[in-house]
C-alpha cells in the first residue's frame, strides 16, 4: 500500500488550532514539501493576514520564492532570512531583494536570531509566523549543543513576542537527538510525513 | 522598570538589550568608557544613545574628534528613528573638537596642564550652556594622544568626568584599542577612572566574525557580565546572548 501524504488543508487546520505564541514541530517527508509550504504559508499565514519570517537553511530564498510563484502563493508578506545563499556564493540577487536578509553562514546562529528579531520589529502585522526550514539543515553545520541552546533562546524570545514558531524536521534526515531537541521547545507536534494509507 | 529604594536614577540608553543588561540603564551622571577595536560598532552605539536621549527631550551633545561631523552623519547607518529635526531644534548637537582646539589656540601637538584646564572648561561650559544631559566624545583616545603622559590623561579625564557629573550629564567616552589588546584602553588610565566599561569586540569563531558587547564594570548598578552578539540595524543596535554550545573557551 502506497504511503498517503497529509494534505495542506490538514496542516493549516492543525496550525490554526494553536494559540498565538505557540511553537510547533512539523515533521515532514521530502516528498510533501510543497504541501507543507502551501499549508503553512498560504492556508495558514496568508489567510490570517500575518507576516511570515521564513528562515531558510536548506535551499536559497530565490528557490523558495520560485516554489511559491509556481504554487501561485502570494509572497508579499513573506520575509526571508537566508542562511545559505552567501555560502553558496549565490547571494547577488538576494542582496538586492528587500524581502530577503542574508546571514553569512548557517553557523552564525546568533546573527540568525538577530535578523529574525529585526524583521519582527519591522513587521507591521499583528500576528507573526516564524518558520525554521529546517532543523536538519542547521544540524549539518552546527553541533547539537549549540543548536539546542539556539532553539531554546529563539523560541523563548518568539513566545514573549506572541509569534508563532514552526520548526520543520525532515523525517528521512532526522535523528532521535534532533527530534528530542525540537520536542523540548515545542508544545505541538504535527506529523505531515508519510503514513500508511 | 520600577526603581527600588536606594537605586540611583537611570539614564535609559534606549537600546533595549543594553538597558536589560544594565538593569534599566546607565546610572545617571556616570562616565562610561565604550571601548573596542575598529569596526566593532562603537560610534553607531554611541550615536544611538544620543538620538534616543534627544527624542526623549534630553539635550545631547556629540563631540567628534576624529571625523568631521558632517561626514559622520552621512556615513552613519540610516536609523529609522533618526530625524534631522532633532539637530535643527538643538536637541542633538555635533561639535568638532579640532575647531574647538583652533578657537582655543591649541595648535601644538601636545597640551600643557594649563591647556588641559582650558579644554575641560570649554567642554563643560558648552555642556552647561546647552543643558546637556547626554554627551559622547569620539574618541577620547585621540584626545589622549595630545596629552602624552599618564598623569595628564588621568588629570584630564578626572576633571572632565567631575565637571560633567556635576551637570548631571551621563557621558560616553569612546576608546580605541588594538584588536589584539588585552587592555581596555590605549593608555591604561582611562579604564581605571571611568565609572563603567563597555567592551565591544570582533570575535572569531570557526571563521565567522561576530560583533560582541560585554559590560565589564558599571558603578552604581548590578549588571550582566555575559558576552552578547550585536547587529546594527535600521531599528537600532540589537543584542542576543552569545551561544556557548557547551564550549569551555
Amino acid at each position: 500500500m502506497s504511503p498517503e501524504m497529509v494534505s495542506a488543508q490538514q496542516i493549516a487546520k492543525e496550525l490554526s488550532e494553536m494559540p498565538p505564541s505557540s511553537a510547533a514541530s512539523l515533521q515532514m517527508s521530502v516528498d510533501n514539501y510543497l504541501d507543507v509550504i502551501r499549508g503553512v504559508v498560504d492556508l495558514f499565514a496568508n489567510k490570517k493576514e500575518m507576516d511570515t519570517i521564513y528562515v531558510t537553511a536548506t535551499i536559497s530564498s530565490d528557490a523558495i520564492r520560485r516554489v511559491l510563484d509556481a504554487l501561485d502563493i502570494d509572497s508579499s508578506r513573506v520575509y526571508f532570512v537566508d542562511c545559505i545563499s552567501h555560502i553558496m556564493m549565490g547571494a547577488s540577487s538576494a542582496q538586492q531583494d528587500e524581502h530577503t536578509t542574508l546571514v553569512e553562514s548557517p553557523t552564525m546562529l546568533e546573527n540568525l536570531m538577530l535578523k529574525v528579531e529585526y524583521l519582527i520589529r519591522r513587521s507591521g502585522s499583528k500576528d507573526k509566523l516564524v518558520v525554521i526550514d529546517s532543523i536538519n539543515s542547521l544540524a549539518i553545520h552546527n553541533n547539537n549543543w549549540i543548536l539546542s541552546e539556539f532553539l531554546h533562546i529563539l523560541v523563548s524570545g518568539l513566545r514573549s513576542r506572541d509569534a508563532y514558531t514552526v520548526i520543520f524536521t525532515v523525517e528521512e534526515h532526522s535523528t532521535p537527538e534532533i527530534n528530542n531537541m525540537v520536542s523540548l521547545v515545542c508544545d505541538h507536534g504535527i506529523l505531515a510525513g508519510k503514513k500508511e494509507g | 522598570m520600577a526603581q527600588k529604594a536606594g537605586d540611583r536614577d537611570r539614564c535609559a540608553t534606549g537600546l533595549e538589550g543594553l538597558d536589560t543588561i544594565l538593569y534599566g540603564g546607565i546610572p545617571r551622571s556616570n562616565t562610561v568608557l565604550l571601548t573596542g577595536s575598529c569596526g566593532t560598532g562603537k560610534t553607531s552605539l554611541a550615536l544611538e544613545f544620543l538620538i534616543h536621549g534627544a527624542i526623549k527631550g534630553e539635550n545631547s551633545l556629540f563631540v567628534s574628534v576624529t571625523e568631521n561631523s558632517d561626514k559622520l552623519l552621512q556615513n552613519i547607518i540610516p536609523y529609522s528613528f533618526f530625524d534631522r529635526s532633532l539637530i535643527k531644534s538643538g536637541k542633538l548637537v555635533f561639535v568638532d573638537l579640532p575647531i574647538l582646539y583652533e578657537r582655543l589656540g591649541m595648535t601644538k601637538p601636545d597640551l600643557s596642564m594649563e591647556e588641559i584646564d582650558l579644554l575641560v572648561a570649554a567642554i563643560s561650559d558648552l555642556a552647561k550652556e546647552l543643558e546637556t544631559k547626554r554627551l559622547v566624545i569620539d574618541s577620547i583616545t585621540s584626545v589622549c594622544y595630545k596629552l602624552k603622559t599618564s598623569e595628564k590623561i588621568r588629570d584630564f579625564i578626572l576633571r572632565l568626568s567631575k565637571a560633567l557629573s556635576d551637570l548631571n550629564c551621563t557621558s560616553i567616552l569612546v576608546g580605541e584599542v588594538a584588536a589584539d589588546s588585552t587592555s581596555y584602553s590605549s593608555f591604561g588610565v582611562e579604564e581605571a577612572i571611568a565609572d563603567g566599561i563597555i567592551l565591544m569586540a570582533n570575535m572569531e569563531r570557526r571563521g565567522d566574525l561576530l560583533r560582541t558587547l560585554q559590560v565589564i564594570k558599571m558603578r552604581g548598578t548590578m549588571h550582566s557580565r555575559a558576552k552578547y552578539v550585536l547587529d546594527i540595524t535600521p531599528v537600532g543596535v540589537l543584542l542576543v546572548p552569545l551561544l556557548k554550545g557547551g564550549s569551555t573557551g
